[in-house]
């Protein structure tokens, strides 16, 4: 017999012969779980973190005017979003948005509603260079868990804004 | 089990389909199993790497080409989950110097754990003692059935290198065939 052909054959007689373990397929399992269970436990996380993004990336789209600005209230003045990548039509889309939002939740809601966004507004410009790109790496731990409390915290307030908005 | 159906279960398992990975595993444990065991003589060792394998397949199911077939893809990891091994284990060993202790572990490697021991493979015992990067290259090309060219593309290594160590494998074999040969020749 060939060389080669005995290799073979020998190889294929080797390989029959063994027997995996059957304990190696509970640990790959176990493995698998973990792997799965890091999977899902990332994704609520994810959500909370896109949501509130875009919570603030909704807020531009949107369109109206006014005289007073509600913004101020938010950024302080235009020139801050200007310094972070943003327009003053940007501004007044934002202006826009939460001129909606005044109409379509109570004062009191409203209020919350404005100081939540506030806080997360802070956290966005920290991490949003003056070319309007996002940072998430510089977040603090602290930060990002508040950044996630204010996201999920802005949730409802926000489905009841662009809720509405659409009968 | 196709790789149509393969890799559609695979992906299902990468998604937490545990049934899907219970297809999975069924399917291709043997194979991976026996590959690594070819490669690693540390029964222990040997299960870390299938598992490390395991791993991998569920986080990059998305980088499989399907043009090319599942058993390739999949040996790709094998092979480098088991360079991976290597190169840890000689940190390993220049930490702790346990140089002995690894010259030895080739002879360690069980015939009674893994391989049935009333088996006589005198040229498989051989291949168990040639140096890595050739025991590599022969495993692929008579255990796999891989051309030189493709054993060079899942070893990431020039096709001339490949082919060299094919050549250094036959001949290493050849010799000590032939001496081992005689040797039950005399004694039989």
């Amino acid at each position: 017999m060939s060389m080669d052909k005995e290799l073979r054959e020998e190889f294929r007689q080797a390989a029959e012969s063994m027997h995996v373990p059957p304990q190696l397929s509970e640990r790959v399992r176990s493995s698998y779980q973990k792997y799965v269970n890091e999977k899902r436990g990332n994704t609520p996380m994810k959500k909370r973190m896109l949501a509130g993004i875009a919570a603030v990336a909704i807020l531009i789209p949107s369109t109206a005017l006014a005289a007073t600005y509600l913004a101020d209230d938010i950024f302080g003045s235009s020139s801050i979003i200007k310094q972070h990548g943003g327009s003053q039509e940007d501004y007044e889309a934002i202006e826009g948005f939460l001129l909606t939002a005044k109409g379509k939740l109570t004062e009191a809601e409203f209020k919350e509603y404005a100081e939540l966004t506030k806080q997360l507004v802070q956290l966005k410009l920290k991490i949003t260079d003056e070319k309007g790109v996002v940072h998430e790496e510089k977040l603090t731990k602290e930060e990002k868990q508040r950044f996630e409390q204010l996201s999920s915290k802005l949730a409802p307030y926000f489905e009841k804004i662009s809720g509405n908005a659409k009968p | 089990m196709n790789d149509q159906s393969l890799l559609e279960w695979l992906e299902k398992a990468a998604l937490g389909d545990e049934s899907a990975f219970q297809q999975v595993y069924e399917a291709t444990h043997q194979d991976v199993y026996r590959t690594v065991a070819f490669l690693v003589s540390n029964k222990q060792d040997i299960e870390d790497i299938v598992n490390e394998v395991y791993m991998h397949m569920w986080r990059s199911y998305h980088k499989y080409d399907p043009s090319r077939p599942f058993r390739y893809w999949l040996h790709g990891i094998t092979v480098r989950k088991v360079q991976d091994w290597k190169r840890k284990s000689w940190r390993r060993i220049r930490l702790f110097e346990r140089n002995r202790q690894m010259t030895c572990e080739p002879f360690a490697w069980t015939d009674q754990a893994v391989l049935r021991s009333e088996l006589q493979l005198e040229l498989f015992g051989i291949v168990r003692q040639l140096s890595y990067k050739l025991r590599v290259v022969v495993i692929l090309r008579y255990f796999h059935d891989y051309a030189l060219e493709e054993i060079a593309d899942l070893l990431q290594i020039p096709v001339g290198t490949v082919k060299s160590r094919h050549h250094l494998a036959l001949r290493e074999l050849r010799a000590r065939f032939e001496m081992t040969g005689g040797d039950v020749y005399v004694h039989g």
